[in-house]
């Protein structure tokens, strides 16, 4: 849906003041430095990539997964839901809503299985707990949270134009659009509106490939302090990668992520063998190393 | 749900029972909607996704608004604005006799809720009497959007199976997969006719065959001259050259020659060809009156 971006959900209700969002995240900080909370949260973001590539979706998908996810912590600690849960429910929730054909739940609940042991060993210790009776009863939850604002504007679409308009589809596109995946592991989705980070990220994808758009940026009537806040947040991003290990670092970090509450399980589960089988999970997650759960 | 208090059941919707209800605080009458989860099948159905997530962005004068979604315990109500009935029960209200400036208001307020859905690249697919309905200011809105879907992406695997089969468009008959905004156009041409006749429907076809019957019938049959690769659709068939021998005037006897000029325009086989509702609303039929809603 490509109508009026400013009468529309994604603008009127779903584009956050920073102040709002720090004060949402109170409680997560206790836990957590914002470093490791933006580390948490791009662990997720990969997870939430690494499923849709492997269901072979489409990166628009892929992009409303992930910003989905950001909407449901935006408003809620991560101990409301287990992040695990959440990300390939917000995928679920997507491809229904991009229409991108029947995902078979079996194949979600497989594909997330595999890729947790497969890829994401280092996060994640032991069988993935969750049947697609869990990931039904989140949907559910994540649909009210997001007060059914469901339809995304994403920034591609004003990318292509862009560089469409500077005629520099082949040079600057390409980059410019990793650069706008890459956002989607920062808070800035939730704050700005997608033309400003597709402008940011062209503005970062032109110094990149030392080619001047200035005289185009210049006939522009945009909030260009916004756009440097953008850009700003983006080469944070790109020092804070040059010396992050994952693979090292997200264990301990997850240890001291706020978690549910084992007495508030997140789902009744069909059968008593699930049942056990995930209070059993729940224990072992809670024995883990800890520092301060 | 406390808020609501449920009055009367109106009907069977494509995904739950729809209910006349009263919110009892501001005694507001609104249609309540509710969603079956079925378990272990899909979640909440697409179907009502679709039209949940459509509807909270489509807010105008001519298509039904959605005030409120309310979750409880796994059930999702789905809050409508109230509106008396659809077309289709008009039609049988009506005695066989519509004013001919309330067809042109139906017909206009009709054209500009699809044109509106077009320009926020929505496609409705599933227009007909039943899917419109009426308050009883004589405001028409465009309501069922189970089966409308954002366009804009790739316009490929679009389901073969929409548009109730009276108001299905011949490409569409053929098989066709990719179409746009003309799929809506082709059935708001069929509504405007079965207006302009109070209620009798222009091609009440029984099966696919018979529906491309009377179409080719009424409006000769397409060659590859008239509808460029009209041939290498899935399901082309090729049908008898039918001699046209029924004249406008005879289809829609109370029309004047600006509405059926008009009816003309959209109701083009080739799909390119049919006037879209933005340009059907500047069309001359809408000129010689105040358009507006009566």
């Amino acid at each position: 849906m490509a109508g009026n971006f400013w009468a529309s959900s994604h603008y009127q209700q779903w584009v956050i003041d920073r102040q709002d969002l720090c004060r949402e995240r109170q409680h997560d900080m206790k836990h957590l430095t914002e470093e490791e909370y933006q580390k948490v949260m791009i662990l997720f973001a990969n997870v939430i990539q690494a499923l849709g590539e492997h269901l072979k979706f489409r990166q628009q998908v892929i992009a409303t997964a992930t910003v989905y996810f950001k909407r449901f912590y935006a408003r809620n600690s991560l101990k409301c839901i287990d992040p695990w849960l959440m990300a390939p429910t917000c995928v679920f929730l997507a491809s229904k809503v991009e229409e991108y054909g029947v995902l078979s739940n079996n194949r979600l609940i497989t594909t997330c299985q595999n890729i947790v042991k497969n890829k994401f060993g280092h996060a994640f210790s032991g069988e993935y707990p969750y049947r697609i009776q869990h990931v039904m009863e989140c949907e559910f939850y994540l649909l009210e949270m997001m007060d059914c604002c469901l339809i995304m504007y994403h920034p591609y679409r004003p990318l292509t134009k862009f560089c469409a308009d500077i005629g520099s589809e082949m040079e600057l596109l390409p980059v410019a659009w990793r650069m706008i995946n890459d956002s989607l592991r920062t808070d800035i989705p939730l704050l700005y509106p997608p033309y400003l980070i597709a402008l940011a990220c062209l503005h970062l994808a032109s110094i990149v490939k030392q080619k001047d758009i200035k005289t185009w940026c210049a006939e522009l009537s945009v909030d260009n302090d916004k756009v440097m806040e953008i850009t700003k947040t983006m080469v944070s991003l790109y020092e804070m990668w040059k010396i992050y290990d994952e693979k090292k670092e997200i264990q301990p970090i997850l240890t001291k992520m706020p978690k549910p509450s084992p007495s508030r399980p997140p789902s009744e589960t069909p059968t008593m063998q699930d049942a056990n089988s995930q209070q059993q999970q729940q224990q072992q997650n809670q024995q883990l190393p800890s520092g301060g759960v | 749900m406390q808020k609501y208090e449920k009055l009367e059941k109106i009907g069977e919707g494509t995904y739950g029972t729809v209910f006349k209800a009263k919110n009892r605080e501001t005694l507001e009458i609104v249609a309540l909607k509710r969603v079956r989860l079925d378990d272990d099948d899909e979640g909440v159905p697409s179907s009502a996704l679709r039209e949940i997530c459509l509807l909270k962005e489509l807010k105008h004068k001519n298509v039904v608004r959605l005030h409120d979604v309310v979750h409880s315990e796994r059930k999702l109500t789905l809050v409508f604005e109230y509106c008396d009935q659809d077309l289709k029960k008009y039609f049988d209200a009506c005695n066989g006799e519509i004013d001919a400036d309330v067809v042109k208001s139906l017909m206009c307020q009709l054209l500009r809720g699809i044109a509106f859905c077009h320009s926020n690249n929505v496609l409705h697919r599933d227009l007909k009497p039943q899917n419109l309905l009426i308050n009883k200011n004589g405001e028409l809105k465009l309501a069922d959007f189970g089966l409308a879907r954002a366009f804009g992406f790739p316009v490929r695997f679009y389901s073969a199976e929409v548009v109730t089969l009276w108001y299905r468009p011949p490409d569409v008959l053929f098989g066709a997969k990719m179409y746009s905004t003309s799929i809506d156009m082709w059935s708001a041409g069929c509504i405007f006719a079965e207006l302009a006749n109070a209620g009798r429907p222009l091609f009440p076809g029984n099966d696919d065959d018979d529906q491309l019957k009377r179409i080719f019938k009424l409006l000769g049959t397409p060659t590859e001259d008239s509808w460029p690769s009209l041939t290498q659709l899935p399901n082309y068939r090729p049908f008898p050259m039918y001699h046209v021998n029924t004249t406008w005037q005879q289809v829609v006897p109370k029309l004047n020659s600006k509405g059926r000029d008009l009816l003309q325009k959209l109701l083009v086989c080739y799909p390119p060809d049919r006037l879209s509702a933005e340009d059907s609303l500047q069309h001359p039929y809408f000129g010689d009156s105040s358009p507006g809603p009566k």
